[in-house]
This record gives C-alpha cells, sequence and structure tokens, in this order.
C-alpha cells in the first residue's frame, strides 16, 4: 500500500476514524440569503461525503441571528432551530456515505456583518481590505451573548445529528481577532498583553460548548498557527503556538493549524508556494499539545501528508481546495489511482468568487455546484441517444475536456493536436513562474481521461479540410485557441517565442498588452533576465483577467524593477528601433530594442474554412475569444454535455 | 447569477468594462449591457460599480 498512515485508522476523543482524511470546511455561497441550506448544498456535501474522507465538515455556520458573524451571502445559519432541518439533511447524507459528519460553527467577526453595514472586532483596528463593513468595537455585553449564541449552536449541531462540532478561529474571524494582539487592545478582562489573556474569548466559548455537549463528544478548533502579520504588530509564533496549547486545555479534542491573515503580505496558499511548505508550523504545534493536530494549506498529492503522518508532523490530512476538485480524491488515493484525481491548480478561483457574493466554481471542475444534476455528469455520463463521429482540432485544455466528455457519452473521438506534446497555451503558462509546472498537471490528466474514454489522440498532426474528406464527421470541434496580435509593423516578437522558445530581445522591450499574457511575459523576462521593460494596456487596467491572489505579486515586481507602466495606450508603429504609442495624454515614442505582440485574437475564419468538414461546427475556447483557462474548460465541458 | 443593470442608473462611465475578465460588457446607448453568452457570472462589476447600478440577484426564499 503507497500510502498505509493515510488510510490508517484514527481516534478523536471516543470516535474512530476510518482514516486520516478529513474534508475541511470551506463556504460555497449555495444557501438562501435567509440562511436556509439548499438542495445545492446538501448535493455537494453528498459528493464529498461519498469521495472516501472519514470525516466531512459542513461550511461555517454561523451562530447569531442578526448575521453579524455572516461572512457569505450564502452562508448557512445555525441561529435558530428553523434551521435544524436542512442541517439535519447534510448530516444524514454523510453519515449514509460512511463519514463521521462535522459541523463548523463560525462567527466571522470583522470579516462579517456581510447585509449589514458594520462589523464586529474586539477594538477598531484601521484595515484597507475593501470587503470588510466598517468596523465597531464589540461590547463586553455582546461577548457574553457570542458565547451563548455558541453553546446554543452546539446544542442544534447534536440535535441535527452531527458527530463533530468545530469551531473556527482562524484568518481574521472573531475568536482570532481576539487571540492576535494586532486587533486585540481591550483594556477588559478579554483584552491583555498575554495571549491567555487574550485566549479568553476562546476558552469561554470551547467551555460552554463542552458544557452543552459533555466531556465525550468531539469538539475540535481551527487556529492560526503563524499569523504572518509581522509587519502590524501580530502575534508572535511562540504566542500562536501557545494558543494551540491553551485550546487543548480548555477542551478541544483536535486542533487543526492554519497559517496567514487575509491581509499577511506574502504568499500562503498559490502556486509559488511549494506543496508543504507550512508543515513546519503544524510540527511546532504537535510538539505543544497532546490532541491529535491537523493541516491543510497546500498539501495536494498525498505522498505529502502520508510522509508528515509517518514522520509524526501531524495526524490528520485537511483537504479543502483539492476536495473542492476532486471530492474523490480519497478513494483514488486509497486505489493508488492518482493519475485520474481532477488536480486543484490553487488558482483560487473558487475563494475569490465568495467575495463577489457568487457561489464557487472550480475551473478544472464544471461540475461543482451540479452533483445533483444527472446531466453534468459528476458520477458518469448517461450515453448520448445518438452516437456520433466526432472530430476535435486542438490539444489544449478546451480541445481535451470536450473530447473527454463527449467519448464518455459514448460518442467516437478523434483529437488532431499540431505540437508534438498536449497542452496548447498552458505550455507557455507552465514556464513563466516558480511552481507554474504545476498547471501541466490538469492537462495530464484530461489526457489521461481522453485515452480512458477511447478517444483517438493523434499528437503532431496539423489537421486541415483536406485529412477530414471523406471522414463524414457528425461534429467538429474547434479548439485551436488564440493567435497573437493584431501585428504593428514587422520584426516584433510573441509570447511563443520568447517562453516557448526561448528567444532573448535586447535590453529594452516594449510589451503591448496588459492582460494575462502580457503580464506573464514581463514575469517571465524578469525572472530570466535584465531588462527595461515597456508595458502598454489599451484599458485602464492590468490584470483585468489574472487572479487577484496573483495580480498583487506580480505588480509588486513590476514596481521593484521599475517597470515602465502605460496605460490607456496602443502601439501605432513600430519601426528602425521605434514605437510610437497613442496614449491618452499624446503620441509617444519610445526607444527599444524589441517589441512584444502580447494581446490575442480569437480564430473566427477557422469556422469558414472548415465549414464543409461536418455536419455541424463549433468554435470553443480561445479561438472563440481569448479568455482565461476556466472559461476554456467549462465552454468545452458544456458543449461535450450536448453534441 | 448574471449580474443585472439598470439602465436608467447607470452612467456610462465604463468601470465595469475594464474589470469584465471575459469582456462581455459592452456600451450601447450610453449605458452597459451584458453579452450574456459570455458573462461568467463573476460579480467584478457589480463591485466595481459607483452608481449601484448592477447588481447580483441572489435565490430567495427557504427550499429546507
Amino acid at each position: 500500500m503507497r500510502y498505509p498512515h493515510i488510510f490508517s485508522s484514527g481516534r478523536i476523543n471516543t470516535l474512530a476514524t476510518k482514516n486520516r482524511i478529513k474534508y475541511a470546511a470551506t463556504e460555497t455561497n449555495f444557501n438562501t440569503p435567509d440562511g436556509f441550506v439548499t438542495e445545492r448544498e446538501v448535493a455537494y456535501m453528498e459528493a464529498q461525503a461519498r469521495g472516501g474522507a472519514a470525516i466531512v465538515t459542513t461550511q461555517g455556520a454561523y451562530p447569531d441571528a442578526l448575521g453579524e458573524g455572516k461572512g457569505f451571502r450564502g452562508t448557512m445559519s445555525i441561529a435558530h432551530d428553523r434551521f435544524i432541518p436542512g442541517l439535519a439533511r447534510i448530516a444524514e447524507v454523510i453519515k449514509r456515505n460512511g463519514a463521521l459528519a462535522a459541523l463548523q460553527i463560525l462567527h466571522c467577526g470583522r470579516e462579517g456583518g456581510v447585509d449589514l453595514d458594520y462589523c464586529l472586532m474586539p477594538t477598531v483596528v484601521p484595515q484597507r481590505l475593501s470587503y470588510f463593513k466598517p468596523p465597531r468595537e464589540i461590547t463586553t455585553a455582546e461577548i457574553k451573548q457570542a458565547v451563548k449564541d455558541h453553546a446554543a449552536a452546539a446544542r442544534r449541531a447534536i440535535d441535527a445529528g452531527f458527530d463533530m462540532i468545530e469551531l473556527s478561529g482562524i484568518v481574521g474571524y472573531l475568536i482570532s481577532t481576539f487571540i492576535s494582539r494586532y486587533t486585540n487592545k481591550r483594556q477588559d478582562e478579554y483584552g491583555g498583553e498575554t495571549v491567555e489573556e487574550r485566549c479568553r474569548l476562546m476558552k469561554e466559548i470551547l467551555g460552554a460548548i463542552k458544557a452543552e455537549t459533555g466531556d465525550t463528544f468531539p469538539v475540535g478548533i481551527r487556529l492560526c498557527g503563524a499569523e504572518l502579520l509581522d509587519d502590524r504588530g501580530g502575534n508572535t509564533l511562540e504566542e500562536s503556538i501557545e494558543s494551540f496549547r491553551i485550546a487543548e486545555k480548555a477542551g478541544a479534542d483536535y486542533v487543526s493549524v492554519t497559517v496567514g491573515w487575509h491581509e499577511s503580505s506574502s504568499s500562503v496558499i498559490t502556486r509559488d508556494v511549494p506543496m508543504g511548505r507550512w508543515l513546519w508550523v503544524a510540527e511546532r504545534v504537535k510538539k505543544a499539545v497532546t490532541v491529535p493536530v491537523m493541516m491543510a494549506f497546500r498539501l495536494f498529492l498525498p505522498e505529502i501528508p502520508e510522509k508528515a503522518i509517518a514522520d509524526g508532523v501531524m495526524d490528520f490530512w485537511e483537504a479543502c481546495r483539492p476536495m473542492i476538485a476532486d471530492p474523490d480524491l480519497p478513494n483514488k488515493a486509497a486505489r493508488e489511482k492518482i493519475s485520474t484525481v481532477v488536480p486543484c491548480i490553487a488558482c483560487n478561483l473558487c475563494f475569490s468568487r465568495l467575495y463577489y457574493h457568487q457561489p464557487i466554481m472550480c475551473t478544472v471542475r464544471p461540475s461543482l455546484g451540479r452533483e445533483g444534476d444527472e446531466a453534468w455528469g459528476h458520477y458518469g455520463f448517461a450515453r448520448a441517444r445518438e452516437k456520433k463521429r466526432i472530430g476535435v482540432v486542438g490539444g489544449g485544455p478546451a480541445g481535451l475536456q470536450i473530447a473527454a466528455v463527449a467519448a464518455e457519452r459514448g460518442h467516437d473521438v478523434t483529437l488532431w493536436e499540431r505540437q508534438a506534446v498536449f497542452g496548447g497555451s498552458i505550455l507557455l503558462a507552465s514556464r513563466v513562474d516558480d511552481g507554474e509546472e504545476e498547471l501541466l498537471r490538469p492537462i495530464a490528466y484530461l489526457e489521461e481521461r481522453c485515452r480512458e474514454a477511447g478517444v483517438t489522440l493523434v499528437p503532431a498532426t496539423t489537421c486541415t479540410p483536406d485529412l477530414l474528406q471523406g471522414m463524414n464527421l457528425g461534429v467538429l470541434v474547434l479548439a485551436e485557441g488564440s493567435l497573437f496580435g493584431p501585428c504593428v509593423g514587422s520584426g516584433h516578437l510573441t509570447p511563443d517565442e520568447i517562453i516557448g522558445e526561448k528567444k532573448r530581445p535586447g535590453k529594452s522591450v516594449l510589451i503591448a498588452g496588459g492582460d494575462g499574457v502580457g503580464l506573464a511575459v514581463v514575469v517571465y523576462l524578469l525572472r530570466t533576465g535584465d531588462h527595461h521593460i515597456i508595458l502598454i494596456e489599451e484599458s485602464g487596467r492590468l490584470g483585468r483577467d489574472v487572479s487577484p491572489f496573483y495580480l498583487w505579486r506580480y505588480l509588486q515586481m513590476f514596481k521593484q524593477r521599475g517597470v515602465e507602466v502605460v496605460t490607456r495606450a496602443t502601439l501605432e508603429g513600430w519601426d528602425d528601433g521605434k514605437a510610437s504609442v497613442a496614449s491618452a495624454k499624446g503620441e509617444r515614442s519610445f526607444e527599444v530594442d524589441d517589441v512584444v505582440i502580447a494581446s490575442r485574437l480569437a480564430q473566427p475564419s477557422a469556422r469558414e474554412a472548415f465549414a464543409s468538414s461536418a455536419a455541424e461546427v463549433f468554435l470553443i475556447g480561445d479561438a472563440k475569444r481569448p479568455r482565461r483557462l476556466h472559461n476554456a474548460i467549462h465552454e468545452a465541458y458544456r458543449l461535450g454535455m450536448r453534441v | 447569477m448574471i449580474p443585472i443593470i439598470d439602465g436608467e442608473a447607470c452612467t456610462g462611465c465604463g468601470k465595469c468594462m475594464e474589470v469584465c475578465p471575459p469582456r462581455a460588457i459592452v456600451m450601447e446607448d450610453g449605458s452597459a449591457r451584458i453579452d450574456e453568452e459570455f458573462c461568467e457570472e463573476c460579480g467584478f462589476c457589480a463591485a466595481e460599480c459607483k452608481v449601484k447600478a448592477i447588481v447580483i440577484p441572489f435565490p430567495r426564499g427557504a427550499d429546507s
């Protein structure tokens, strides 16, 4: 067995666990604005339970009637008995599928009050994140009420049939703001110079919950092991580790170790952070407590938590994003079929949508949030009524995705790719920055899925209308990606020449196009050489298609390295070392060694060229309109569902 | 959910167009319109709109 430690049984208080995997809590925004559980949420949680984790945790439910603790518009509530029937449905589907059901209670504190015009903090400390409501200091009476609310929530969780309760005190949520010296400057009994004093609210909540549940009912807590707030006067590492010891003393039956706050000014969960980077924090906590220690945070591949458990660094592997991407991850790990895991790429599309009041989506798993709808094929597709011969031109993410889905529905699918390897534009993206090779995982996974479904994969072959003659195709899908353009003058370079063919531009370079591709070229050039770079962008904004989780770091790098950014500007000409640029401030001229065209164009003319090659011809992905990875994958998946 | 633009309230400033990742917003007769074929329901436009002319409908009512 490849993962003997992950698949050994564990124990939390009186409960035995079938393995060491816990699906960690995540908000979904699937529930109603008044806090009731929806069908969509139940179906999602059922998928998580069927995936084989020993413990499945609900999203954090807010415990207060006013919604001061509510962080997201579609969060479920546990503030009244009327919510128990909906919560009971979640407990039931988890337990019916052989997992332990854990309910998380989450008061979002300064990240709460989503429907209100304020949020609560121990002390009003200014902050810059635009998502937060204006803070108000929580009164002593309100603190006492919050403790009561948590205890009442615990009682409802038991009534709803849950096996365990989890408290969340991380990233800036209520409990964490009391523990941190950054946000707790109170003079009353809930503040203080020592972490023991600042943990008073946590201790009172744990105590009140334990009084409600009894000693043998497992109650765990998520806390921050390293706030990464040194620049703002946050807790020292020793104080953070001490908070876990205090939680154990106050009755916690397990602890989950997290890292960073939402305003930490360093990367925590993005691809530039190597997998396993934060295990040292879990190890510090493990040395401080005797109860089981868990961790999520960039432990995407099972060999990493396997080794961590074997080495005594932690006891349980918590999977959040990896199981959003593939709820079946535990089962696939147990069967040692890792190549069939839908791989999370840490793009954080899921989380970032929450802050815009939208339900979570997953770049690599379009069926997220549609698990209960058979047409979306989460548990496998029904066969198409009529079997068709389908051709796919282009083996990037869109082409591979539609080929896989169409073949799984019973169609006879052939895919042609011009290059010797599959991946399309992802091949370039995977070479831009540290950790970006992880972007190749979905390509490898889709290739494997195509092979399993019986797709005929034809690499290193340019597909032409001539090649398709006599094939009698019912459907042809054009997914050849975008072209770089529009071109101005001649002798310019393109991103595929620089990143793919490693052509070195001269010292000074003008890059036309400030979307993700243009930013990628800048990042690549800055990492691999010393250049003076001018980046011009037509609109007023750089990187509109780049995840905010990544964009801030790129922009910081540009500033440090002196990249000259000119917005509301277009390249008009490029001749004899002079690039003329029309901008809002008038015509400008830049003397540069090279110009890179990093803007992209769709390829609508391909549809005309192949118009008579099949009964139906579709254009998808970047070929239809250059966009992001999830657009390509989702568009392809949806077309695959209906051809 | 696809955001809804109140054409009366929209001032046509174009801020929403600039933040729209799939470029799904077009300006017509001085007010913004969403091309639903390309909208990916990210909500960036609604967050950006200074006059709150863009709202995101949210499913109403309890079903449990």
